[in-house]
């Protein structure tokens, strides 16, 4: 990425404004379907649409244009985040008095993937791109962790990079749609998803954000203020952590778990008996 | 890429995008695109700010946190100001702003498309596994951690 990554196409930019009013107009909706019920509104619709639109077979859009618009949201969910951010100024003192939820939170985002991503890899017979794919939400900054410890081609760095597409990809649909089912499990205050929230990816936060907000209209202005606090911690310490704590963490559970969970060396334990 | 960005290519896109979420802002919010506007300046300025701070500073942080930090800033009640500024930001709705942003996200999708059809079923797996696990274990420890302050 030597070159000045180019922002311009009229056409993209025309696009989204049409995807924009198009699906403010839309609006709120309540989907009923058998595991519960899913909140569709505005922001998933121009993500479903736009996702259509996109795809290479329609001939739409140029591929240029496509990564036109992948460096046009690199940069554009900072006015989302500053937005956040003045949200939060005010209700400042709130946030300090939840300085204990706010780091344990983070306790979570950070080992959340380790701990339910290690074992299952393990047991559906992931081999060392169990590392790469587990020890984070695998986003830019992560990616470049793991290249620069294990290079990008390795089975370390093929995990982190088949996360990192499918997120891409699906991440902010599949997260606000989980939102949905989970909200209305009645289980969790709408103020701990709103940290929960807080994954430390701009379009995927969004994403869940929006979705809690369209369920719970009247908490609007909170949810805001948790889910932005929950997600500059996660930004802030998310590198260093990540460097220093989460992948020599997982590394190491790596090692340990890997004779007792994985499949290849079941086999192998088994062929040795026999 | 974030060190490879040209400053007035940046600028030219905040204000392209801030004038689309004024419109998404008036159709769905119903918060006329003038009422609104300074609002959006204001949110413009603190991103432009915030990526003018990156360039200079010689610390290699993300542009996010100190845009972030910013925002926070002048809207503290000790800053001077922070009550018009508070106001004018809140007529923009952050729904509004964040509509523009999952569109761009659905145009680029074609672009990874191909790498994904490459994948094997478990990473595809795994990949759902991990996002679930972030969300869920925090949601779960802020949820413990809020009923431990008695906060409810």
């Amino acid at each position: 990425m030597s070159a000045k990554p180019s922002m311009f196409s009229w056409k993209v930019h025309l696009f989204v404004l049409i995807l924009v009013c198009v699906s403010e107009l839309i609006g709120v909706h309540e989907l009923g379907l058998g595991i519960g019920t899913i909140t569709l509104f505005p922001m998933l619709y121009a993500l479903i649409i736009g996702s259509i639109m996109s795809i290479p077979k329609l001939k739409i859009l140029k591929k240029k244009e496509m990564q036109i618009s992948a460096n046009i949201l690199g940069i554009s969910f900072m006015l989302f985040i500053a937005k956040l951010g003045t949200m939060m100024g005010p209700q400042l003192m709130e946030l300090f008095k939840s300085g204990i939820p706010l780091l344990l939170q983070e306790a979570g985002h950070i080992l959340g993937t380790i701990i339910l991503g290690l074992p299952i890899a393990l047991l559906i017979g992931m081999k060392r791109e169990t590392i790469g794919a587990t020890f984070s939400i695998d986003r830019e900054p992560n990616l470049a962790i793991i290249s620069e410890k294990y290079r990008s081609d390795s089975p370390e760095g093929r995990g982190a990079l088949g996360v990192y597409v499918c997120g891409t990809l699906f991440g902010a649909l599949y997260l606000s749609l989980l939102t949905s089912v989970i909200a209305k499990l009645d289980i969790f205050h709408p103020l701990s998803l709103a940290m929960g929230a807080g994954v430390g990816s701009g379009s995927m936060m969004a994403a869940v954000t929006g979705t809690l907000v369209t369920i719970y209209p009247e908490q609007a202005g909170t949810i805001a203020v948790f889910s932005g606090g929950a997600n500059l911690i996660t930004t802030l310490l998310g590198t260093y952590i990540c460097v220093f704590i989460s992948l020599p963490l997982t590394e190491f559970l790596y090692n340990k778990l890997n004779p007792i969970l994985g499949r290849k060396h079941r086999n192998e334990i088994k062929n040795i008996k026999t | 890429m974030e060190n490879n960005l040209k400053m007035k290519d940046m600028i030219l896109t905040y204000i392209i995008i801030g004038i689309i979420a004024l419109l998404g802002n008036w159709a769905g919010y119903h918060v006329s695109p003038i009422k609104a506007l300074p609002g959006m300046l204001i949110i413009v300025l603190i991103t432009i700010v915030g990526w003018g701070i990156k360039k200079i500073l010689p610390i290699n942080l993300p542009a996010v946190i100190y845009i972030s930090l910013i925002a926070l800033l002048v809207t503290t009640k000790i800053f001077p100001g922070s009550e018009w500024i508070t106001k004018e930001t809140g007529n923009v709705n952050f729904l509004a702003l964040a509509t523009p942003i999952l569109a761009y996200a659905g145009l680029s999708f074609g672009k990874d498309l191909n790498q994904f059809k490459k994948l094997g079923w478990r990473i595809v797996v795994i990949s759902f596994v991990v996002y679930t696990g972030t969300f869920v274990i925090s949601t779960i420890m802020a949820e413990l951690s809020f009923r431990f302050i008695g906060k409810f």
